[in-house]
């Protein structure tokens, strides 16, 4: 077992103790817990951080250098990494537990199934030649970023319909987070497929393939699409907000697992 | 949708293999072969293309009418606005020169004047559309004047015409050669690929005119026609001896000698145990017949056809590389789109028009401000800048 492994082992952990200090904070009420929360969840994305810097540099010494962004497993613990990064850009704006608890739950969630499924190959893989580009970088990060703003999105529409008083935050406002994190998320969504489309016209010959991924990349980035003209045209707020959210989700998720596992297409180094 | 669901492209067989012959009557009369390509698909796409024209035009005469309409408002309305405050005892121009400092002159008049900021994030959801159009175009352009093959190479050929990839292939011409000199893989110590690169020259009326390394991400371009590396194979050479005379056969290749006419149809890596053999057809009079040749058994590897000595030498892998060739003369139209829609979303999303108000009154200076979106910032910004006005200026 390598060094990044052990990290990234002990990140997977502080997830875990960030989730129990919730439950602590939502029976005892203390705002000291609150801070060690947030302490926890920076403890954690500074050792994610460091294990994903080890994989890197680890990958050099075996003679296939190149950054942890290449195959499923490392996808899965990037994921991972910008669910916890978009906490923490968003911190200001999220000072509700319920939130924080749901996403770093689903940071838990990926780093867990990362770590112990049997079908995730974790070790460092060569990187074959129709990935070695400079785009894989922006174009891999430009959609985790995209994906991760959607989890926060996806725990907002889901919370609204969760009574529960003093855990969960008032309506109203995870109306506006999820707008915010679908502002953030959709222009991110964008850019991901744009430069994916770039890397494609350099790596396949055609910027678009209509390869499965792609395909529903783009269904994802219609219904973001048509969330924000319910929104900003029709001018629907909160429940029906709240549905478009968590289908939007759904899509998310059916491009990044669903078509790995079940659609075979140009995208298939993932799996 | 459905799309990723059916198999896109594929021969007729793969898909009778897949599905029964009503499911595949089905497929092909909604044309889910090609869903992406089929006419009712096209139709929807040409839909939506004009329904954003016809939003853009809306948006855009709203803009023409709009541009006439900025003007300074009344006091009365002025103090209809959620943030307003007076500023008396201080200097009119004073206040104004601390406002132009953050924020650009719209209209003065005497009364007063209106500034604002972020004005283009106005133009966000028009640069948006707008640019959907343009990839669209971009698109449709590359759907009538451009094509996609791809060519087959060995090392020393030259080839002047690409293969067109369809349900028929077919042949079309480059309007120049392109000559593979070199061809190489490497490998990882795990034995995945590394690189792959040919070594290609371009040869137009008998001259080179380009040459590059072609690798996975580095295509050669010329002319507007891309070649991209896709993949290499081998296929093998035989090498005969056909009544003391060398001869070097491919697949499918026929040679003649006196009255024996014989050709090579089948190669097979491994026959039963035996390694490496070829199948070679011959004429014995007007009868087609066929023996196999095998490379490692004696016996086999020399024969008697039509009374003339046939022996099987060697059997040698040559290796060939498979570029993609691709013409796509709307690929800029597309990037020009990929650009503004990235530009339009930055500005619709994440700058923010407002407007300041400063109007002389009877009571001094009044300030008042307005924004579209994210007002919750922009109060903290208009009390900051009121806070500013009190402690700058006299």
């Amino acid at each position: 077992m390598s060094i990044h492994h052990k990290m990234l082992g002990v990140a997977t952990m502080l997830y875990l103790l960030v989730f129990f200090l919730h439950i602590l904070y939502f029976s005892l009420k203390k705002e000291k817990i609150h801070s060690a929360i947030w302490a926890t969840l920076y403890g954690a994305i500074f050792i994610h951080t460091l294990g994903l810097v080890f994989r890197w540099v680890e990958s050099y010494g075996l003679d296939m250098g190149h950054v942890p962004l290449a195959n499923y497993y490392e996808s899965l613990i990037f994921f991972a990494w910008s669910v916890t990064f978009m906490l923490i850009v968003m911190r200001k704006k999220i000072p509700y537990p319920a939130i924080t608890m749901c996403a770093s739950l689903a940071s838990l969630f990926l780093m867990g199934y990362a770590s112990i499924s049997p079908s995730v190959d974790r070790n460092i893989q060569p990187l074959i030649p129709a990935l070695q580009s400079n785009w894989l970088h922006i174009h891999v990060i430009t959609c985790f970023v995209a994906y991760s703003a959607f989890v926060i999105s996806f725990v907002c529409g889901s919370l609204y319909f969760v009574e529960w008083k003093g855990v969960v935050p008032p309506k109203k406002v995870l109306d506006d987070i999820n707008y915010r994190s679908v502002v953030i998320g959709f222009p991110m969504l964008s850019a991901g497929i744009l430069t994916g489309a770039v890397w494609a016209h350099y790596a396949w010959g055609s910027y678009w393939s209509w390869d499965p991924k792609e395909t529903w990349s783009l269904i994802t980035w219609i219904i973001y699409a048509l969330f924000l003209h319910a929104r900003l045209v029709r001018g629907w707020r909160e429940k029906r907000i709240a549905l478009i959210s968590i289908i939007g989700f759904m899509s998310v998720m059916f491009t990044y697992f669903g078509v790995n596992f079940i659609l075979s297409g140009l995208h298939s180094y993932a799996t | 949708m459905l799309g990723t669901v059916v198999k896109q492209g594929a021969t007729p067989e793969e898909y009778l293999a897949l599905y029964s012959e009503n499911t595949y009557k089905i497929i092909t009369l909604f044309g889910l072969d090609d869903a992406y390509h089929a006419p009712w698909f096209i139709a929807l796409i040409a839909l939506f293309a004009l329904s954003l024209v016809l939003c853009s035009l809306r948006r855009l005469t709203l803009f023409a009418r709009e541009t006439k309409v900025v003007m300074l408002p009344g006091e009365d309305k002025l103090l209809k606005m959620d943030l307003h405050s007076y500023v008396p005892e201080k200097d009119f121009d004073e206040v104004l020169g601390l406002l132009t400092r953050r924020y650009g002159l719209a209209v003065r008049d005497e009364q007063g004047v209106v500034l604002e900021k972020g004005r283009l994030s106005r133009y966000g959801v028009f640069i948006i559309h707008a640019s959907i159009i343009i990839i669209l175009a971009g698109s449709f352009i590359g759907l009538l004047f451009g094509y996609k093959g791809f060519v087959t190479l060995k090392i020393g050929e030259t080839k002047d015409r690409l293969v067109l990839r369809g349900k028929d292939p077919a042949e079309m011409p480059l309007g120049f050669a392109v000559m593979c000199k070199d061809f190489k893989v490497s490998f990882y110590p795990t034995g995945e690929p590394k690189d792959f690169v040919s070594t290609v020259e371009i040869v137009e009326n008998g001259k080179i005119v380009a040459g590059k390394e072609i690798r996975v991400n580095e295509p050669l371009s010329y002319k507007g026609i891309r070649f991209y590396q896709s993949h290499y194979g081998s296929t093998p050479v035989f090498f005969f001896n056909v009544g003391g005379e060398r001869v070097v056969l491919a697949e499918r290749e026929a040679f003649r000698k006196n009255s024996l006419l014989l050709m090579v149809a089948r190669y097979e890596r491994k026959v039963h145990d035996f390694g490496p053999g070829v199948l070679v057809a011959y004429l014995d009079g007007n009868e087609p017949k066929a023996t196999w040749f095998l490379k490692n058994v004696d016996r086999l590897r020399e024969q008697n056809l039509q009374g003339i000595k046939v022996n099987l030498n060697d059997i040698q892998e040559r290796p060939y590389t498979g570029l993609e060739v691709s013409r796509d003369p709307g690929v800029f139209v597309v990037w020009t789109g990929f650009v503004f829609i990235l530009f339009g979303l930055y500005v619709n999303f994440f700058v923010r028009h407002r407007r300041i108000y400063l109007l002389k009154t009877a009571g001094g200076p009044l300030v008042a401000g307005t924004a579209l979106k994210n007002k919750g910032n922009f109060d903290k910004e208009f009390k900051k800048l009121l806070e500013e006005i009190h402690v700058h200026t006299p």
